[in-house]
């Protein structure tokens, strides 16, 4: 273990992803971006190497509990039970907290999260915070505001430490540097650390661990997300593999955890429900390696744990899909088992969804939480084959609230007009057999001059082009299935 | 106002409550779904807990040794040795006292951090931490820790080595009887639950154990 151990670097290599650097931009374009990442064969075959065997993992472990199927329907009932009556689980929460001793803090937004955060820093004068993994965080894109104050931000998940230091974004929820294999981690190491390139995993992981170790003894702030908030015991619950989140809750003084207002279970009783299919979804583990609960200040006489305890619940638009049909998506436990599950996410990765919820669950929750404008070709980013759905933890019908997004796209003429045009015209046509045999033969005679000698059409004028483009269209027989059984029938 | 007052105005409860068609939260509401528990319960005996515990932490790359009380601190002291272990840490414990460990330990040249209030920063420095156990659940081979005054968080946390004593009265059948104990008992610090050494995937999806937590696990069960 005697690793070359620099003091901090001045500063990282300034490489971008390509997809996420397109996906970034004001105007989210998802067509070029998947385009150009579904082309990408190094990404693909990254990617692909640790879905397949994550959704594996998750069937096995699944298949070894007394029925799966049930506990899943159970999960998805507590958790939609907890939403219809998130106010009183909220209210119980919150006086649970203050019992033991912390904080409740409500931010209607990222803006507002991070001035209450940067708030409790700055009173308790911390200089130097550890912090573990957390979506709610890369949300509203905690670590860079804390950055900003001047303070020394270190993200302690490995995954997490190496988005950081790359300047780069995570990829997926559960393993952030899904896209990176490692020589470009190796390569990032050297750079970083000024050590010689090594692609050993166990070397890279131990460099790690020895920098990060000196952050974890000097911190004075820890920060975390949570799973779940048990809302009887005013409690947290954080599963992680590492035991870096253990370490944001013991040596710090301050402690303060971000988390969706969402997270809420009434019972602790309800985690051997809700997070049993958790662990099982994410990693085909039956628990994780360390399991935290906790909540509150350190008791008299402790030498270890916070003295002061915040936890600051996010809404940042979660309130709103409350309201609305969309509540269902609001029982998401972050497991990443529908992105691990998705043919698209399979072929394209996390980054070119261009925010940080990818695949299923993040085509409806990105335009769900930053607008359905911006975000409207996401919803589309399904086969609706339901791989999503089958593989969900809490049962979330993912297929039909997308189809149930791209209603609303259409119905407040968030589509393009042609494309409207076209629907308009189609259904037009599919309304009246006369005129829907017209334009079938209209079709047919069209696809058929064009394809001449060969069996397929390899190029049509736009729009048809966005087919022709990625494949041929098979050439139309000379006559109609339903002419041939018309004719069959006498 | 008083935290709560302000918490109970807060536009995000406000909004919470007008997304749920209501303008005040009921005080009573129906009861969560019940627990089925043929769904969550995987061990429904209390027979021969140790073993199966012992099956699942190894499993879960845990190493685990059965021993008499008296052979406990001779065993524990020779595996410290043979792995070239030259510090730990320990919590004030009846158990380690009773099973005479610390002597065992002293006498073969291991040096011993007591824990207590200035223990937090030097426990960084100690090789390994030799701790009992609140729990452990037979069903995911789990050894259960409740921080207290004279057991802090970083001894099961910080050290590379975590060795682990058991006594026969530590096991739980299952998961579930460990969450049903719990919201009756007073538990300021919270638990938590350890079910191997640390370890990350996050490079390709390589396994490597001794992240962040031990990287080495090692439990002696008590007969």
């Amino acid at each position: 273990m005697a690793l070359p151990l620099t003091t901090l670097p001045p500063e990282g290599p300034k490489k971008r992803d390509p997809h996420l650097h397109a996906a970034s931009k004001s105007k989210f374009d998802f067509h070029s971006v998947s385009v150009e990442a579904a082309g990408d064969t190094r990404l693909k075959a990254a990617v692909q190497n640790a879905v397949v065997r994550q959704d594996a993992a998750r069937t096995r472990s699944l298949a070894l509990l007394p029925d799966s199927d049930a506990l899943r329907t159970l999960a998805g009932k507590i958790k939609g039970h907890t939403l219809d009556y998130l106010d009183f689980y909220l209210e119980q929460f919150e006086q649970n907290v203050r019992k033991r001793g912390g904080t409740v803090h409500f931010a209607r937004d990222g803006a507002e999260a991070k001035k209450i955060i940067l708030k409790l820093a700055a009173a308790a004068n911390c200089k130097s915070c550890i912090k573990s993994k957390s979506m709610a965080s890369e949300e509203i894109e905690l670590a860079h505001a804390l950055e900003l104050s001047g303070m020394d931000v270190t993200e302690t998940d490995l995954g997490e430490f190496i988005v950081q230091i790359n300047h780069d974004k995570p990829s997926h929820i559960v393993t952030p540097v899904i896209h990176m294999n490692k020589e470009a981690i190796a390569r990032l190491f050297s750079d970083y650390f000024k050590t010689p390139y090594n692609d050993d995993p166990i070397h890279l992981t131990q460099q790690a661990r020895v920098y990060l170790r000196e952050k974890f003894r000097n911190a004075d702030f820890g920060m975390t997300g949570g799973n779940f908030l048990v809302a009887e015991t005013g409690q947290i619950c954080v599963v992680e593999n590492e035991g870096n989140a253990r370490q944001s809750t013991t040596t710090p003084r301050l402690l303060v955890s971000l988390v969706g207002i969402e997270k809420l279970v009434p019972r602790l009783a309800d985690l051997s429900v809700v997070a049993v299919p958790l662990t099982n979804s994410a990693t085909g583990q039956p628990m994780t390696v360390s399991t935290s609960i906790f909540g509150g200040v350190r008791a008299e006489g402790e030498a270890d744990g916070p003295s002061e305890f915040h936890v600051v619940l996010l809404d940042n638009g979660r309130s709103e899909i409350l309201a609305g049909d969309y509540r269902e998506t609001l029982a998401c436990i972050r497991c990443g088992a529908c992105l691990n599950a998705c043919p698209i996410y399979r072929s394209i990765g996390g980054h070119a969804y261009g925010s940080v919820y990818p695949g299923p669950i993040g085509a409806l929750l990105t335009p769900l939480f930053q607008g359905l404008a911006e975000f409207k070709d996401l919803p589309n980013a399904s086969s609706l084959c339901g791989a999503c759905y089958e593989a969900c933890p809490v049962k979330i019908n993912i297929p039909r609230h997308l189809i149930n997004l791209r209603r609303d796209i259409t119905s407040r003429e968030l589509s393009h007009p042609v494309e409207r045009l076209i629907y308009r015209a189609w259904a037009w046509t599919q309304g009246s057999t006369t005129l829907y045999n017209l334009v079938a033969m209209a079709q047919k005679i069209e696809l058929r001059r064009r394809a001449g000698k060969s069996e397929f059409v390899d190029k049509l004028p736009w729009p048809g082009s966005g087919w022709t483009d990625v494949r041929p269209i098979p050439k139309p027989a000379a006559r109609s299935f339903r002419s041939q059984w018309a004719q069959r029938r006498g | 106002m008083t935290p709560m007052a302000t918490f109970k105005n807060h536009p995000v409860l406000k909004s919470v409550r007008q997304a749920l068609g209501r303008s005040a939260t009921p005080t009573e509401i129906p009861a969560p779904p019940e627990l089925d528990e043929p769904l969550i319960r995987l061990v429904h005996s209390d027979f021969g807990l140790p073993e199966l515990f012992a099956a699942r932490a190894r499993e879960n790359k845990m190493r685990v040794t059965f021993v008499s009380p008296e052979d406990a601190a001779p065993m524990l002291t020779a595996r410290l040795k043979e792995l070239g272990i030259a510090s730990a840490a320990y919590p004030v414990s009846k158990l380690i006292d009773q099973l005479e460990i610390l002597p065992a330990l002293a006498a073969a040249g291991v040096s011993l951090l007591p824990w207590g209030p200035a223990a937090l920063n030097p426990t960084y420095d100690v090789d390994a931490g030799i701790t009992d156990a609140h729990a452990a659940v037979a069903e995911t081979g789990s050894v259960v820790i409740r921080p207290t005054a004279s057991h802090g968080r970083a001894l099961s946390l910080v050290p590379n080595y975590h060795f682990i004593l058991l006594e026969p009265k530590n096991f739980l059948p299952d998961l579930v009887d460990l969450f049903q104990k719990l919201p009756a008992e007073n538990d300021p610090s919270g638990l938590i639950l350890i079910t191997g050494p640390s370890k990350t995937a996050d490079i390709e999806m390589n396994l490597v154990t001794g992240v962040h937590g031990p990287g080495h696990i090692e439990i002696f069960i008590l007969k």
